[in-house]
């Protein structure tokens, strides 16, 4: 009775998952079908080849700017995600009223159109009489990751309870020790959905980096802008990225689930 | 953690050896896809240099760009671009005792009413503004007769594309109307804005940017205002299509190097723009991005017997035809009134 009842719901339910699937994943399949064209229409595939892969790896600006943009996502990451980590655990000690202040102002850069921190950032660089170079976008970079992955940490914080580290303390672990071996692992899926957060902001952005950038330095967002007509080697250039998103995704949940797997082994042995 | 903290260390220091080299470096500031980047390459090889190549989207972003202090070597601006450029002193003259090859360009693209003689700037290459057409629908003969108007021509209602960009839609207008593309008169502007109000009722255009290329490849409607260095391309992807540059004038815009008061390396630029002249490199470039030469031998050459635009009209750009005309820098005022009453047209108001 039940299950006729919930038969026509599943079945727009399904469809409309399909949809949504269908909506986020065929333009991702189509620009991958089109990278392997042999003509350069973007509308019609006249035989399969690799000719716009070639294309990609022989144009030295296309593979600068890959090699910039990974540069920058790289060191803006790793650097943007100490920091924030830092910054929220000292932040989660820290009096309310200061913690409110803190975080209301780190929402700002969040909430604030791109457009309005790449000018202010280009101004401030120039009027410091700092000339515009990888440095420049590097550190502004670093400086819009940092308040989002501060965002993705302080509600795990909040979850913590105080009283797992203050018993490390109570065991003889110097503070340090606490930090490493108990607040730092807790908090350990937050710190890497914040690295990845980072990662994937920085890598695609374009507005700052636009005018935060030396001579000569183009990131791929930007590479891909400038064209005055239309490339496929674009599509050879994201389907690369695709596959390397895809790959790091699988990993980043198959090593978790091998090593729970170890673990359990190990502790069924004992 | 201390790993961690230490391998981080060495990434920052990562990017130093990128900035710095000993060798000379040229700083090369074009539009995307608007080279054959063997040429660079080439270049390179034979000077012993390095060439930073960066690329923008618009002659307005460029500015934006020089605006905020950047120093590039050689940039490869439009000609009302360069007119700007020249009255704000952000120019710095070419050597001529270097840049010896300018007697190779076309008379088409020398001393340009942007820069008589040609001391601040040299052509790179250059294109018209005209018409792409299906030629099963529209016969050249009935085409060359409307010109322009064809865009008032309610037959082919539903089967056109114009190109959403202010300027050159209210050139074709000033132009079919008998007026000068770089008028300030405002009766003449407000008679060009009716024109085009006219042309929206009549043929219901949809209004669209670059994905014009491909549509005309694929012979999707039946006509299309486009540059002539895209119809060059549509035309040898379709057979069916035909380029018509209209009688009463159109627009001919040059893209030329110039080289910024700002450059650090202006003998390096200068010599540069000399190897870019050359024919085997004008050759290649033209070539590869399908618009015209400045270099009248590689025009002949392209457009000639044998040549990759042979028999393809689009590729030679119209040239000493008087109603022709270049875009000047228009004020910021007029500027702004031509994109409201461009919107206004588009939202068919």
């Amino acid at each position: 009775m039940e299950k006729k009842k919930s038969s026509p719901w599943s079945f727009l339910s399904n469809g409309y998952l399909i949809l949504v699937l269908l909506f986020i994943y065929l333009p991702i399949a189509y620009v991958v079908v089109f990278s392997f064209n042999e003509g350069k229409s973007m509308t019609k595939f006249s035989g399969f080849s690799l000719r716009w892969y070639e294309n990609m790896f022989s144009d030295r600006t296309m593979l600068d700017s890959i090699k910039y943009t990974v540069l920058v996502a790289v060191i803006a990451t790793l650097v943007s995600t100490v920091m924030g980590t830092i910054a929220a655990i000292g932040l989660s000690k820290a009096r309310p009223l200061v913690r409110t202040a803190i975080i209301e102002t780190n929402n700002l850069p969040v909430m604030n159109p791109d457009i309005v921190t790449a000018i202010g950032m280009m101004l401030l660089f120039i009027v410091a009489g700092v000339r515009l170079s990888l440095t420049t976008l590097i550190l502004s970079h670093i400086t819009f990751c940092t308040p989002y992955v501060i965002l993705t940490i302080m509600p795990k914080l909040r979850q913590l309870d105080d009283n797992v580290a203050e018993a490390a303390l109570d065991l003889g672990a110097n503070p340090w020790q606490a930090l490493v071996k108990v607040i730092l692992p807790q908090i350990y899926p937050a710190i890497l959905s914040g690295a990845l957060i980072a990662f994937s902001m920085s890598f695609d952005d374009f507005v700052i980096s636009f005018f935060t950038a030396g001579v000569g330095i183009n990131n791929i967002s930007m590479y891909v802008y400038s064209m005055k007509r239309y490339n496929p080697s674009v599509n050879a250039l994201s389907t690369l990225i695709v596959i390397v998103v895809t790959l790091i995704l699988i990993l980043v949940n198959v090593i978790p689930y091998i090593k729970d797997k170890k673990t359990l082994k190990e502790e069924t042995r004992r | 953690m201390k790993k961690a903290i230490l391998i981080l260390l060495v990434l920052c220091l990562l990017p130093l050896p990128l900035i710095a080299g000993a060798e000379q470096v040229l700083n090369v500031y074009n539009w995307g896809e608007y080279i054959d980047k063997q040429v660079i390459t080439n270049f390179e090889k034979e000077y012993g240099v390095r060439v930073n190549y960066s690329v923008y989207d618009s002659n307005e972003t460029m500015y934006t760009k020089l605006m905020s202090g950047a120093s590039y070597d050689v940039i490869i601006p439009s000609d009302y671009m360069i007119e700007r450029l020249i009255k704000e002193g952000l120019l710095q003259p070419i050597d001529k005792s270097v840049v010896t090859n300018l007697d190779c360009l076309c008379d088409g693209v020398l001393n340009m009413e942007y820069d008589p003689d040609n001391t601040y700037s040299v052509p790179y290459l250059w294109q018209t503004v005209g018409i792409v057409y299906d030629t099963t629908r529209i016969s050249p003969e009935e085409m060359e007769e409307q010109g322009f108007s064809a865009f008032l021509n309610s037959d082919y209602k539903g089967h056109v594309y114009m190109y959403d960009s202010e300027r050159d839609a209210f050139m074709i207008a000033l132009k079919a109307l008998g007026y000068s593309a770089n008028t300030s008169d405002m009766d003449e502007l407000n008679a060009a804005y009716e024109w085009l109000r006219n042309m929206d009722k009549a043929v219901r255009p949809s209004y669209v940017t670059d994905e014009v290329i491909d549509a005309m490849a694929n012979g999707e409607k039946w006509m299309a205002l486009v540059y002539s260095g895209d119809a060059a391309y549509i035309l040898s992807e379709n057979e069916d299509m035909g380029y018509c540059t209209p009688k009463e004038g159109t627009n001919v815009a040059v893209d030329a190097m110039v080289i910024p008061a700002n450059a650090s390396n202006p003998a390096l630029a200068n010599l540069f723009i000399n190897y870019i002249l050359e024919y085997d490199n004008s050759l290649m470039i033209s070539t590869e991005v399908g618009y015209a030469s400045s270099n009248a031998r590689v025009l002949a050459e392209l457009s000639g017997e044998g040549g990759d635009y042979e028999g393809n009209d689009a590729y030679l750009p119209r040239s000493g035809y008087a109603l022709d005309e270049i875009y000047h820098d228009i004020p910021e005022e007029l500027r702004s009134r031509y994109s409201s009453m461009w919107i206004k047209v588009k939202l068919h108001e």
